[in-house]
């Protein structure tokens, strides 16, 4: 417990002292999600996040990113712009909103530590994307053979129970 | 009695005997091969939107199995109404002649022979309408839940092409069937 709280205090230091880490991020996110299950084996989650820092970034500035416990790196797609994206089968694809986590270098390296010692463990991230997923559809809920089964049976038995009538 | 029977009928025998008989007039044979074909062509659409069965490879398919199908169900049409046609006319008699004699009480210049001969008459027709209504109904409900069945859980393993011609047969075929039975 104490060693964790040292980590993450340690991890915010060091953040801090790092003069090249995000001063006062500021986010700009679009996402996209797949919407039609019918179509796809795979449920994709796109974002795309425009950073800005007060302080000057280097050039091949790396993030990460972490979601439902899974870790993922933030492809660089153009001048301080990131994306992050990952899939999903549809019977696991949650509907909601996904919080994306993004970590930087330390922010990474101090959870990857941390999750060494404590499967759960958490690090404050540099900075949070709420991704929502309305929902996929994965097609009605009654087939429509089903239904066209169930509708003619049901005239059928009509038809047969009138003949039996008139013939009793 | 033998030199009765012996005598050939007359026109009104005939007329009373054709009503009852197996054979239908024109316009009731054009109504159930008519409806028929409309039937039998419906699954056409089924196998090809739904099934994905090739249009124009199996074209040749589609006329000839259509055309057996037409032939069976008019068949069964035919049989099922005159299994009905009579059973129509005992349940709708006492209907039909009090009907008709509310509305002939006035002519009193009319013999009771005429106004029996028209209940006799009114009733044939409304049950002749009624029996091929029916007919029609109970065969085409039967055909199409049979196909359905047949070509969406039966056949499903089978090819498009081979699922249309024995779904299409057997439904068919098996209503002709049916109708030929007494009961």
């Amino acid at each position: 417990m104490v060693t964790k709280y040292l980590f993450t205090i340690l991890a915010i230091a060091a953040s801090t002292a790092f003069a090249e880490s995000c001063q006062n991020p500021q986010v700009e996110a679009a996402s996209f999600t797949s919407l039609d299950a019918t179509v796809v084996t795979q449920i994709a989650y796109i974002t795309e996040f425009t950073l800005k820092c007060d302080n000057p970034l280097p050039a091949n500035y790396a993030l990460y990113a972490e979601v439902d416990g899974k870790s993922l790196t933030a492809a660089r797609i153009g001048e301080n712009k990131y994306q992050v994206s990952w899939t999903e089968e549809p019977s696991k694809a949650r509907s909601g909103v996904h919080e994306v986590r993004i970590l930087d270098e330390e922010g990474f390296a101090s959870l990857r530590r941390a999750r060494r010692s404590d499967p759960a463990a958490a690090v404050a991230p540099l900075l949070a994307i709420q991704l929502n997923h309305p929902g996929s559809y994965s097609g009605p809920w009654v087939n429509s053979e089903v239904l066209a089964t169930a509708l003619s049976v049901i005239v059928a038995y009509t038809a047969l129970r009138n003949k039996g009538n008139i013939l009793a | 009695m033998s030199g009765k029977s012996n005598k050939a009928f007359t026109k009104e025998e005939e007329l009373l005997l054709q009503d009852f008989s197996r054979n239908v007039s024109t316009k009731s044979s054009a109504l159930f091969y008519g409806n028929a074909f409309i039937v039998s062509a419906i699954p056409i659409w089924l196998f090809w939107r739904v099934h994905s069965l090739e249009v124009n490879t199996s074209l040749a398919w589609f006329v000839f199995v259509t055309a057996i199908s037409t032939w069976l169900l008019a068949l069964a049409y035919r049989n099922t109404k005159f299994q009905l046609k009579h059973r129509v006319a005992v349940r709708r008699e006492d209907a039909v002649a009090r009907e008709m004699s509310r509305k002939l009480a006035d002519d009193k210049k009319m013999s009771r022979k005429e106004k029996d001969e028209r209940i006799l008459w009114k009733k044939n027709e409304v049950a002749d309408y009624e029996a091929t209504t029916f007919s029609i109904f109970y065969n085409n409900a039967l055909f199409l839940t049979i196909v359905i069945l047949s070509s969406f859980y039966l056949l499903r393993s089978f090819t498009p092409t081979v699922n249309y011609i024995v779904s299409l047969t057997a439904a068919s075929g098996l209503l002709a069937l049916l109708s030929t039975g007494t009961k």
